[in-house]
């Protein structure tokens, strides 16, 4: 009887992960699809969408002149790159400054800290978006690539200071304090004890944000201008204006590119066990 | 004593030196915009958009009832809109809570290899892009999509479905979507649940149900409860599902505060929905902090456990 229940459940599981992998295996078979016209129709396999978004080839027929230019992919991508990569260095700076102040020092605004931490994270996007745009609209500030960078390091610090604080959680303070007996001042011992024991915390914290920031859509969406188009604001444009071939293409780039990063991310974790 | 006054002194200008900046940027640009979205919301909206700075309590009015005015009415169909996304992010947490919760008990009961992995490849699709993952869902559900020309193919249907521009289409896309996020809260808790106390309740001489509704659900509580916040609070002020799968037939608060930006250009009725949705999600939390302690704090759990 227990058996058989395992087995339902088994079933189950296997159902789970169908529904979550199902959808997103489509859109890779279906970006080697040679129908231009009806993508859900299966007429041979082809790389045209690949040879279209990376600039190689032109579209092959009318009915699929889409990307209008791969150079306004390029620049997306670019853009998305230079935010996230930006983002990444400063969210990560300031998130774990704080979870070193929150974890290593005694003040009475701890708490007042540690729940400070947690609104930028649990605000919705939305609402986010809008306040950082009513902000940088009254206060002149022109919206491009510095305001998105500006929005994704306000809750992406708090993400960063969420995984480095674990890290520090989990940590021995003994070692630290072993070092300052043996002489070492804060700063040597920060060097090289605290930070070589929270690196790997400190580096999927930084992933975590890479990788959030590259795919944030909401808040970017509300403050990009006009030039400063990222990936996912720039998809979100396509896919309303219609469903078109080379879309598949594009995501399964940026699926290949994502599950890179994750692993990456989860290797480091793994290894900072 | 006063040998370690210095010391003291230093630690405290590390402390705040450390803090400084954090506080700087996040006081400046996160409570700032804030701040000032709420004043926005109590402003009047200009002429052609912007604002003028006069107390003004007509965009709350619009919305809750009292605004009669001969340019600001009253009209209810502000509070149904949010009132339907209110039903729409229940739904979506209820649903993503039945689909997680079997699936939790599944992985928790695995072999530690296995369960990694688990864990791993339902980690893996919060890192995919979002549009990507809706725009499969687009292309499944679309009249010449996927499910449609199953249907037709096995005969149960003569015409295409209209699933998409849906409700339905808005609920499955979110559920989608927001599936890690109910797991992993999920999870923690199905996986701390002390199998002995099922084996002991059975013995006792519960019945199944029993066991379920005595022992099981109380002790996973947290996690339905942790995971169906940290889908509701996303869902509620969506805009990007409802605007893919939804199209112009199903519009959530979120679609209304984005014209208000984007297309109207009322600002400070934007700033008042966009409160709206904030003065509610944050009675949640109060309410959920003061029922379950602050340990509980879903978000904590979450983050943590998805942290790269």
């Amino acid at each position: 009887m227990f058996r058989k229940r395992i087995g339902l459940l088994a079933v189950y599981g296997i159902a789970f992960f169908a529904f979550i992998y199902a959808p997103i295996f489509l859109v890779v078979v279906y970006s080697f699809n040679a129908n231009p016209v009806n993508m859900m129709i299966w007429s041979g396999f082809t790389l045209d969408w690949y040879r279209t978004i990376f600039g190689f080839s032109a579209a092959t027929t009318e009915l699929s002149l889409y990307v209008e230019s791969t150079d306004q992919l390029l620049r997306a991508v670019r853009n998305s790159l230079i935010v996230a990569l930006t983002t990444t260095l400063v969210s990560t700076v300031l998130g774990t400054s704080v979870a070193l102040a929150v974890a290593r020092f005694r003040f009475r605004l701890k708490a007042f800290y540690r729940a400070l931490m947690f609104l930028p994270m649990i605000m919705p996007d939305i609402v986010l978006g809008i306040a950082l745009l009513i902000f940088f609209v009254s206060f002149g500030m022109s919206l491009g690539l510095v305001s998105i960078i500006i929005g994704h390091c306000t809750f992406l610090t708090s993400y960063v200071f969420i995984v480095v604080s674990a890290r520090l959680a989990g940590m021995d303070m003994s070692l630290e304090e072993a070092s300052a007996d043996l002489g070492a001042n804060g700063w040597v011992t920060f060097r090289k004890v605290t930070l070589p024991l929270i690196l790997p915390g400190v580096i999927g914290g930084a992933l975590l944000a890479f990788i959030i920031s590259m795919d944030d859509l909401v808040i970017t969406y509300f403050i990009s201008g006009v030039d400063s188009t990222t990936l996912p604001v720039f998809i979100y444009g396509m896919l309303r204006r219609g469903i078109k071939p080379e879309i598949n293409a594009i995501a399964t780039v940026m699926l290949l590119f994502s599950f890179l990063v994750a692993s990456l991310g989860l290797y480091f974790r793994a290894r900072g066990r | 004593m006063s040998a370690r006054k210095p010391i003291e002194l230093r630690q405290k200008s590390v402390l705040a030196g450390l803090l400084a900046a954090p506080t700087l940027f996040l006081a400046v640009f996160f409570a700032g915009p804030l701040g000032l979205m709420f004043i926005y919301s109590w402003l009047e909206p200009g002429l052609y958009g912007g604002v003028e700075w006069t107390f003004y309590d007509l965009s709350y009015g619009r919305i809750f009832g009292w605004a009669d005015t001969r340019y600001e009415k009253f009209d209810p169909v502000y509070l149904e809109i949010f009132l339907r996304s209110v039903v729409l992010a229940l739904q979506t947490s209820f649903f993503c809570l039945l689909i997680c919760y079997p699936a939790a008990f599944w992985v928790s009961r695995l072999g530690e290899r296995a369960k990694s992995l688990c864990l791993f490849l339902i980690t893996l699709p919060f890192f995919v892009s979002l549009v990507v993952r809706l725009f499969a869902w687009v292309l499944l559900l679309r009249p010449t999509g996927l499910i449609n020309q199953f249907l037709i193919g096995l005969g149960l249907i003569d015409t295409p479905l209209e699933i998409i521009f849906t409700e339905t289409a808005v609920v499955i896309g979110m559920v989608y979507v927001f599936i890690p996020f109910m797991f992993l809260p999920l999870y923690a808790s199905v996986e701390k649940l002390d199998a002995s106390l099922i084996e002991a309740s059975g013995d006792l001489g519960a019945t199944r149900l029993q066991t379920f509704r005595k022992v099981v659900l109380p002790l996973t509580l947290p996690g339905i409860i942790g995971g169906s916040i940290i889908v509701f609070i996303p869902s509620l002020g969506n805009f990007i599902v409802p605007s893919l799968l939804g199209g112009a037939k199903v519009v959530m608060t979120g679609n209304l505060i984005e014209q208000q930006f984007l297309s109207a250009r009322n600002w400070p009725f934007g700033a008042a929905l966009g409160m709206t949705v904030m003065a509610s999600v944050l009675l949640l939390l109060v309410v959920y902090v003061r029922l379950l302690g602050r340990d509980e704090m879903p978000a904590a759990r979450i983050r943590s456990s998805e942290g790269g």
